[in-house]
């Protein structure tokens, strides 16, 4: 709901019309903390950003591109178009049409100067990212195709961007990998394509994830002019020994110099990730990392409680699956950190983060993210929110609010699907989809939107799945009812929420 | 192809667990044609998923070799092949029954063992001729003449009579073979005389319908012959006969001596038991056969469903098991924590695992065993005679109770004798007490003891093999029932009696076992959402106390960025977890906990 007045009307009226404190507004205090409080009620820090495309090289020049879009027609499988009469009574928020277009974008830009060896996301690292043999080039090349082909399919199932029935996007979104390793002209250029191709709306989000070393973070002001509003800062911790024990490239003081740098660029909103439960780590080292980054200034943060899956194990690592298979240096980190991690230990950690973090004015708008008033991150919100989003680049997932879709991992046969020569048509690059049924649907549905402290609403407790659960999940204090009849995850059920989620699957 | 009586050989193989047994009988398969060695599947007669996982055998299995001797005549051999573990010695005496000889394994690196000695004797009471063999000679740490010295001096079998041979390099097969015609005596029996056929196994196929396999004291069986089986009073038109070869042969006739399969097209195995005789209904033998004893359940378990509406597919998967294998017992039962299950008898432990996996493999079932018991006989106050039960939740009130009795055993181990002093102390913290020792080589021993059923089935196994580097060996056989200060123990999970975890233990020893079946209870129990007290009783007597302490923490604290897709995936994970799970009051437990103390403590 952050996502810019105007983008989604047909939307926004739906959610708004569930019910009379939906509008509270001006009567709500976006400063208030705890979970009771509305994340996404407009306060007067909303629009509190300079402009989010300011910069003069957001005009400069034509797109990369700029030949006319394909027009080669409307792809076969080009979705039907939302059925009107799907749109849902405003007592049911359900009911809103299925497939819609996206509202928000990610783009996945691979590449790393090095592996963490806790990490999962989609990653190449050394001489796939510098050197004479990178592979940057191609890959961005390849990129650009992708989102070429996306849009045109958008195009077709929904009309061109401007259109009515084709809002312009809220958010878009780099995500790594280290996307802030790309030139700032590059980010532009992309930016730009993103601009004429699916629209952005003005004030619209615009995130870079970075790490804050200085060979690796960036020229702030180049992002700035490229139109990024927001700079995602993977500090993962703030005292030197536990960067290293995870096996990170960056310094303590290298965080404080990004940030600011960020600021001085103009950038908007500036964000931190943390982790706890790291293997060593103590309460009340967790404790001082806390306070030096509240000292930082940050206006968001993210904690994540280190989580050590194992994507290989879950099936996701073959040819074409989402995700990269493990290298053995990492299991074996992995399976001593795990070793060396400890439940208690983290709840106190998370506890601790609760009450802290509300102290400073911070919202905890969801189980992992907190934000001062105005900037909750909305790209996620759209996620948690299940709005439509597309998505490009390898192990990239997308939904457009019936199905989930995703690229497989392997960078080598995103770049060849992608990279055609002359005369010869590019290809999508290889991946899946899944449709998501009525039942999966609604279990997300309630699942995500119980990750946010906007939570879902109280007529949910009377409906599949989660009138089952209910009534022992409040008295078990997992859940709780706001003053304005939402349901809601307490902090004992944020910690425990999959003893609930996984009941709801 | 008819073979004289004369020319037919009926043997079986007796072995230890793992002395080559199975090896060496697939030598003799394809020495004899009977299976193409490219076809050559390792255990060939080891069919169920089971027993080639576990490398044993656990169902009796018949199988037909042709076989041309050194005098050029073909001979027919039926190879009886035989379950090599202690929990089955009753269907191996069954197999012995059905045969005039017996090849005895014995690895010559290993020795004698303590159930090649239960099974030799168990082979010259039936007044088997015994074939000696000392396997695996081609290994390094073979020791012919150390254990030809044992055979001759315990077992009394000359060395001459020993061949040695390697069954995995092929050695001494054909020595196998020649003996087999050589010293085993045909059988006996005239097959002009009525129909006598012993039933000596039995197994359901979905389209023949009960095939038995038996051993033609008497007469001859024909195809299409209408028979009478003498005990169930069943009758039926044979549809088929013939030999295993492994596969099935059909043959026109089987003659007295002979053994072979009969396909009855009885629909239901009880028409058709194991031990029952088959004569001609049209002129019938006078008398059965003498028949088996029923095999005797030593150790009893509850088995429920995980989920309580799997009952009724309980109940079927339980009927039909219990068609390929009579050897176990079933009855309903119910209980306060369980809900509705059965309670079966096994003959042992490991036959308890294997039917409990059996059920769950291959009719996919989710199942709880509760703790096992033994059988014990409890005598009441004022006169008002003795009960048996099978199990804890069943004893009587104190008040009610004369005296408990228990089963007891004489356990046979042979083992090298630098372990004597911890198995020693082993038997007698488990109320054991010692018989006597031998030496059945410079180095090793056979010591026998007496013990409470009950303290070995907890267990016991696993210690012999844990404090012997696995060197030890085990036998035992029942030696009747004994008074003992026997009490029952509770255990209460979050405040609700658990029936199925309740425990009859001796009054002695009765706090530690509490102390320990709670400590292990509360590592087996996952953390709740709420603090969960565990608590080991003796009437309203708390013994032991611990708590399982409430979880903190069970979130994804990352979502993956847009991949809602594996975070579902995990939770439907986690969710398959607790599907595990049984739900007692409001807790959730795991099957492994209702088999707490059978877990070998790891100090």
């Amino acid at each position: 709901m952050r996502l810019a007045a105007g983008t989604l009307p047909a939307i926004d009226r739906a959610r708004n019309g569930t019910g009379p404190a939906a509008q509270s507004g001006p009567a709500a205090d976006p400063t208030a903390p705890g979970p009771a409080a509305d994340p996404t009620a407009p306060g007067p820090a909303a629009h509190a950003g300079p402009p989010a495309h300011a910069g003069p090289a957001a005009q400069s020049g034509p797109p990369a591109h700029a030949g006319p879009p394909a027009q080669s027609g409307p792809p076969a499988h080009a979705g039907p178009p939302a059925d009107p009469t799907a749109r849902g009574s405003a007592s049911e928020p359900s009911l809103l049409p299925a497939v819609r277009p996206p509202e928000a974008l990610y783009i996945h830009v691979p590449f790393c100067v090095s592996l963490c060896p806790y990490c999962d996301f989609v990653v190449v690292a050394g001489a796939a990212t510098r050197g004479p043999r990178n592979r940057v080039t191609a890959f961005l090349a390849a990129l650009r195709r992708e989102l070429d082909l996306r849009a045109d399919l958008a195009d077709a199932r929904w009309g061109t961007p401007g259109s009515l029935s084709r809002p312009p996007l809220g958010s878009l979104y780099f995500g790594g990998g280290t996307p802030s390793l790309l030139p700032g002209d590059e980010i532009a250029g992309i930016v730009e394509i993103v601009r004429l191709r699916f629209g952005l709306a003005s004030g619209a989000e615009v995130t870079v994830e970075s790490n804050p070393g200085p060979d690796e973070r960036g020229d702030a002001r180049a992002l700035a002019d490229a139109g990024v509003t927001r700079i995602s800062f993977g500090a993962q911790a703030l005292d030197d020994d536990t960067l290293r024990s995870l096996g990170r490239r960056h310094r303590a003081r290298d965080v404080r110099e990004a940030i600011t740098d960020a600021r001085e660029a103009g950038i908007a909103s500036v964000s931190l990730d943390l982790l706890y439960d790291t293997p060593g780590g103590t309460l009340q080292a967790w404790v001082g990392t806390l306070d030096s980054a509240l000292s930082l200034a940050p206006d968001h943060l993210s904690l994540y409680a280190l989580t050590l899956d194992d994507p290989d194990a879950e099936g996701l690592t073959g040819p074409t699956g989402d995700h990269l298979p493990v290298a053995r240096g990492a299991r074996r980190w992995r399976a001593d950190a795990r070793a060396r991690q400890d439940d208690d230990r983290a709840a106190a950690m998370y506890e601790h983060a609760v009450h802290r973090l509300a102290e400073a004015g911070f919202h905890g708008y969801e189980i992992s993210n907190w934000a001062l008033p105005g900037h909750e991150s909305r790209h996620n919100l759209a996620y948690w929110e299940r709005r439509p989003y597309e998505a490009v680049g390898p192990g990239a997932h997308a939904f457009d609010g019936a199905a989930r879709r995703w690229n497989a991992a392997r960078l080598d046969s995103y770049i060849a699907a992608l990279t055609s020569p002359p005369g010869v048509s590019a290809q999508l690059p290889p991946g899946g989809t899944e449709a998501i049924n009525p039942e999966a649907s609604a279990a997300e549905r309630i699942i995500l939107g119980l990750r946010t402290s906007h939570g879902v609403s109280l007529s949910e407790s009377t409906r599949q799945p989660l009138s089952d659960h209910f009534s022992w999940a409040r008295d078990a204090d997992l859940l709780s009812v706001t003053a304005d009849d939402r349901i809601v995850l307490t902090t004992k059920g944020r910690l425990l929420s999959n003893e609930l989620f996984s009941r709801l699957v | 192809m008819s073979i004289p009586q004369a020319r037919l050989r009926n043997f079986s193989i007796i072995a230890h667990i793992d002395h080559g047994k199975s090896t060496l009988a697939d030598r003799l398969l394809e020495a004899t044609h009977a299976i193409d060695p490219r076809q050559m599947t390792s255990q060939v007669l080891d069919s169920m998923d089971l027993e080639r996982e576990k490398g044993i055998t656990i169902k009796a299995r018949a199988v037909r070799l042709e076989y041309t001797a050194n005098d050029g005549l073909v001979y027919g051999l039926n190879l009886i092949d035989t379950p090599g573990h202690v929990d089955f010695s009753y269907e191996v005496s069954r197999s012995l029954q059905a045969c005039e000889g017996a090849i005895l394994v014995v690895d010559a690196a290993q020795g004698i063992e303590a159930q090649t000695l239960a099974n030799v004797h168990l082979a010259l009471r039936e007044g088997l001729t015994i074939v000696p063999v000392l396997n695996k000679i081609d290994l390094p740490s073979a020791q012919p003449d150390v254990v030809m010295e044992e055979l001759e001096s315990v077992l009394a079998i000359p060395r001459e009579e020993v061949i040695l041979a390697s069954a995995k390099e092929g050695i001494g097969i054909s020595e196998i073979l020649e003996a087999i015609v050589a010293r085993i005596p045909a059988p006996k029996g005239d097959p002009s005389l009525p129909l006598q056929a012993l039933v000596f196994d039995s197994h359901y196929d979905q389209y023949k319908g009960v095939i038995v396999y038996v051993r033609l004291a008497q007469g001859t069986l024909r195809d299409h012959d209408r028979v009478r089986l003498m005990q169930s009073g069943a009758e039926a038109d044979l549809l088929e006969l013939g030999f295993f070869r492994p596969a099935l042969v059909p043959v026109a006739e089987i003659h007295a001596g002979d053994v072979g399969y009969v396909a009855t097209g009885l629909k239901n195995v009880r028409e058709a038991q194991v031990g029952d005789t088959i004569t001609s209904a049209v002129s019938p033998a006078s008398e059965p056969l003498p028949g088996y004893q029923e095999a005797k359940s030593l150790v009893f378990a509850g088995i429920y469903p995980l989920s309580g509406e799997d009952y009724p597919l309980l109940r079927d998967a339980i009927e039909k098991l219990h068609l390929n294998d009579a050897s176990f017992t079933y009855e309903p039962e119910s209980s306060v924590a369980l809900g509705f299950g059965f309670r079966c008898g096994f003959l042992g432990l490991l036959h308890m695992e294997i039917v409990q996996e059996r059920l769950e493999r291959e009719f996919n079932l989710d199942l709880i065993a509760s703790a096992p018991s033994v059988e014990y006989q409890v005598v009441m106050t004022h006169g008002r005679g003795s009960i048996t039960i099978d199990n804890p939740a069943h004893l009587p009130t104190i008040s009610e109770i004369e005296a408990i009795l228990e089963p007891w055993v004489l356990l046979s181990v042979v083992t090298p004798s630098t372990y004597i002093g911890p198995l020693m102390e082993l038997s007698t913290n488990r109320r054991g007490s010692f018989i006597g020792l031998e030496y059945i080589d410079p180095v090793r021993v056979l010591m026998k003891f007496e013990l409470p059923l009950a303290e070995l089935i907890v267990d016991y196994f696993d210690q012999l093999k844990t404090r012997t580097a696995g060197y030890a060996s085990m036998d035992y056989e029942e030696i009747g029932y004994r008074a003992a200060n026997l009490v029952k123990l509770d255990v209460m999970v979050a405040g609700e009696p658990v029936d199925a975890l309740s425990m009859i233990v001796h009054r002695d020893k009765s706090v530690a076992i509490g102390r320990t079946l709670a400590e292990r209870l509360k590592q087996l129990i996952p953390r709740q959402m709420f603090e969960v007290p565990i608590q080991a009783a003796i009437g309203s007597n708390v013994i032991a106390r611990e708590s399982v302490r409430a979880m903190r923490k069970n979130v994804v604290a990352k979502c993956y960025g847009g991949d809602i897709t594996r975070k579902r995936k995990l939770l439907e994970k986690q969710k398959e977890g607790k599907r595990r799970m049984k739900r007692v009051g409001s807790v959730e437990i795991p099957q492994e906990a209702f088999l707490a103390m059978l877990r070998t403590d790891e100090n």
